[in-house]
């Protein structure tokens, strides 16, 4: 669906992402899984439009999709947001469901699926921080494009929420959507994503499912937490 | 796959966006402020205004030559726009960079620059906004020449139209100014200092300036603070129109680069570049425009109107070679009264400024100090009047013509009127600024919200409640 290829970014003398390439599959659940200061938010940035890449393109259908095209094709939750505070939680939905397209119709199933009706009358600045999350992924739910990328989607979020928005996810991916998911807590990572790029002081360290990096990483049957150590 | 097809995904989303803008204004504190500060700012000028213009109009019954010289725009109106001034400089821009830093700062902005609508509409939507809240930020001053005319004063629309102008274009540049700063900044103070730095910085140079003749004045005449200056004597320069338009609109350009997220630094760097140069290109254009009117009901700034279409027939350059310091009141006096109108009035004129210091002090005992040379044609004459009964008929002789004969106007009355200003009082201290409040209040979802919702409400901004209707489709 989408290559990522080559991308390198330096913030003055720090090399925040040295030739990073990876791709990404039409319905899967890709995790981007690495430490705090892996610079995963980074290269969400960079492959959604948002931030400059010094080199490296990114490929949609055979082609390279200029930065200033890619909205269309993809769409970003970023981590630290809170969507115009003073505003009440469904006037931020609405605002962003017209915004975004002809999200009207998905607007209920939304707002039920991550449970916003006791907040809708409250004002965005006011939310828990667990609320906030689930806003910011209606917000990417509501979202038309075909594939979604959030940032730590999970944080916040205690244990029951977080198993419900992996089912949510789960089915946004079976209904045709592809997502590519920044997570730091492995487990988290392990149970919702079909496959993994491991990523570690701005380079990638491995790209499969977790078969595949047991195999690079000529470990046994263990989980992606001592695969990711056997590997950085 | 394919990618979604961006014309198919459009909707009316700059009504939207506006709305979202106009929202946002309203939400933030600092917009109310500003419109309480600018209602007790402009009753206090219009107050002291209407109360010297009372007494100076007291003596005029006694003595017509005074009366004469009683100008409503001189004596109501400049006074009272002056705390418009004060706005445009030290409050609105606060709103305007809240504006960008407020989204900037909350990582709203992110989210924005993803939707379908390009980040053009995205900014055209809130330059909208804030264009609106600067009507709303005049009405208290609008408000003030309505009770001035219940009172029975005189208003010249020209006038007031002119000065109007004046204080709308000074605001645009501003705003430009606050929007290129809210830009490069990454907080909204750091953006106030910017903003602060650039108009305290054209007061320095306008007072700098007021006794050069050089390259600081011409540098100077280009700031926001000169441009205002004219309109407010009620001379409409289609120039200085044009050319504050230019900044406004390259600032606002400017600072839609240097926002835009995706652009790399060198990229910034020389698209903010090349529309520095169009600018640039396109004031000095404006700079050569020579359309002016005036405005004023009393002709302050023209030659009568046989001066006027005498003058205009010159076809060859004159040049005035001045014999005076900057800061001679000659000097200060004769640019009033002659160069400037010249300047105005003739298609071709050269002035050129002799003089070793800004005072003129030490320059007395020179023989030729305070002498004025007069060149057109190849012929020369020397005058050290600042008269226009001397000066025009030796620029006639100069050139072989002789003054035409119009019909003169009328002279201008004068407007004298003692004005009562406790309905102002009233207004200003009272009335108004409890109705901001209420305003205030219910826009920041009061026990009126709906109501005060709907007044706003049009087909475009029915997003508001549809995450509410939303809800309840689910109950």
């Amino acid at each position: 669906m989408i290559d990522v290829r080559h991308i390198s970014r330096r913030f003055g003398r720090l090399v925040a992402l040295k030739d990073v390439s990876f791709s990404v599959q039409p319905g899967e659940i890709l995790g981007l899984v690495g430490p705090n200061g892996a610079g995963k938010t980074t290269l969400l940035e960079v492959v959604s439009g948002l931030l400059p890449a010094e080199s490296g393109m990114v490929i949609w259908r055979d082609a390279p999709l200029a930065p200033a095209e890619r909205k269309r094709a993809m769409f970003y939750v970023p981590e630290a947001t809170i969507p115009y505070p003073a505003e009440t939680v469904g006037r931020v939905l609405g605002l962003f469901a017209r915004l975004l397209g002809n999200a009207h119709e998905r607007l209920p199933g939304t707002i039920k699926a991550l449970r916003l009706d006791p907040v809708m009358e409250t004002r965005v600045g006011d939310l828990s921080k667990g609320y906030r999350r689930r806003l910011l992924i209606a917000l990417g739910l509501l979202a038309p494009q075909p594939l979604l990328i959030m940032d730590e989607p999970f944080d916040g979020l205690d244990l029951r929420q977080t198993r419900e928005v992996i089912g949510i996810l789960r089915q946004t991916a079976n209904e045709g959507r592809t997502l590519l998911l920044s997570i730091h807590q492995l487990v988290d990572a392990e149970r919702v994503c079909d496959r993994f790029v491991l990523l570690s002081g701005g380079t990638v360290r491995g790209e499969g499912t977790l078969e595949a990096l047991r195999g690079l990483a000529r470990v046994g049957e263990v989980g992606l937490e001592e695969v990711f150590l056997a590997l950085t | 796959m394919h990618l979604p097809d961006s014309h198919k995904i459009h909707r009316p989303w700059l009504g939207t966006l506006f709305a979202k803008e106009i929202r946002d204004l309203m939400a933030g504190r600092a917009f109310w402020l500003l419109l309480l500060l600018v209602c007790l700012l402009v009753g206090y000028s219009y107050i002291q205004a209407v109360g010297l213009y009372g007494e100076a109009s007291r003596s005029a019954g006694q003595l017509p030559e005074v009366a004469r010289n009683l100008s409503p725009l001189d004596g109501i109106l400049v006074p009272t726009f002056g705390a418009l001034y004060l706005a445009n400089t030290f409050l609105f821009p606060f709103v305007a960079i809240r504006s960008i830093t407020h989204e900037k700062e909350t990582g709203s902005l992110k989210l924005l620059l993803q939707v379908p609508p390009s980040f053009g509409a995205v900014l055209g939507a809130k330059i909208a906004a804030l264009a609106g809240a600067w009507v709303l930020v005049a009405a208290p001053a609008l408000s003030a020449v309505a009770l001035w005319m219940m009172a029975g004063g005189h208003i010249h629309l020209p006038e007031l139209a002119n000065l109007l102008l004046g204080h709308w274009l000074y605001g645009a540049v501003v705003l430009g100014f606050a929007l290129v700063a809210a830009a490069l900044a990454e907080s909204g103070a750091t953006a106030a200092i910017i903003t602060l730095a650039a108009t305290l910085g054209f007061w320095v140079l306008d007072f700098a300036a007021a006794g050069d003749s050089g390259i600081l004045k011409s540098i100077a005449s280009l700031s926001p603070t000169a441009l205002l200056r004219g309109f407010e004597r009620g001379i409409f320069s289609l120039g200085s129109a044009l050319a504050a338009m230019t900044a406004a609109l390259g600032l606002a350009v400017i600072a839609g680069i240097l926002i835009d997220l995706k652009q790399n630094a060198v990229r910034k760097l020389t698209l903010t570049a090349t529309v520095l140069t169009s600018a640039a290109l396109l004031l000095a254009g404006a700079a050569q425009l020579h359309v002016f009117a005036d405005t004023s009901q009393d002709r302050r700034n023209s030659f009568s109107p046989a001066d006027a279409e005498t003058l205009s027939g010159l076809k060859q350059g004159l040049t005035v070679v001045v014999r005076l310091a900057p800061e001679d009141p000659r000097y200060i006096d004769f640019e009033r009264n002659i160069l400037g109108k010249l300047q105005r009035t003739l298609p071709n004129v050269k002035i050129l400024l002799e003089s070793q210091s800004r005072t003129g002090a030490l320059e007395e005992a020179y023989e030729k100090y305070g002498t004025i040379l007069y060149e057109y044609g190849g012929r020369q004459s020397e005058s050290r009047s600042t008269g226009v009964g001397e000066i025009l008929p030796l620029i006639y002789s100069l050139a072989q013509v002789t003054r035409k004969v119009t019909p003169p106007d009328p002279p201008y009355p004068g407007y004298p009127l003692e004005a009562g200003a406790r309905i102002a009082e009233v207004w200003f201290y009272g009335v108004l600024p409890l109705l901001i409040l209420a305003a205030w209040i219910t826009s920041q979802g009061g026990v009126s919200f709906a109501h005060a919702r709907r007044g706003v409400r049009n087909a475009d901004n029915s997003f508001l409640d549809e995450g509410k209707n939303a809800k309840g489709d689910l109950t």
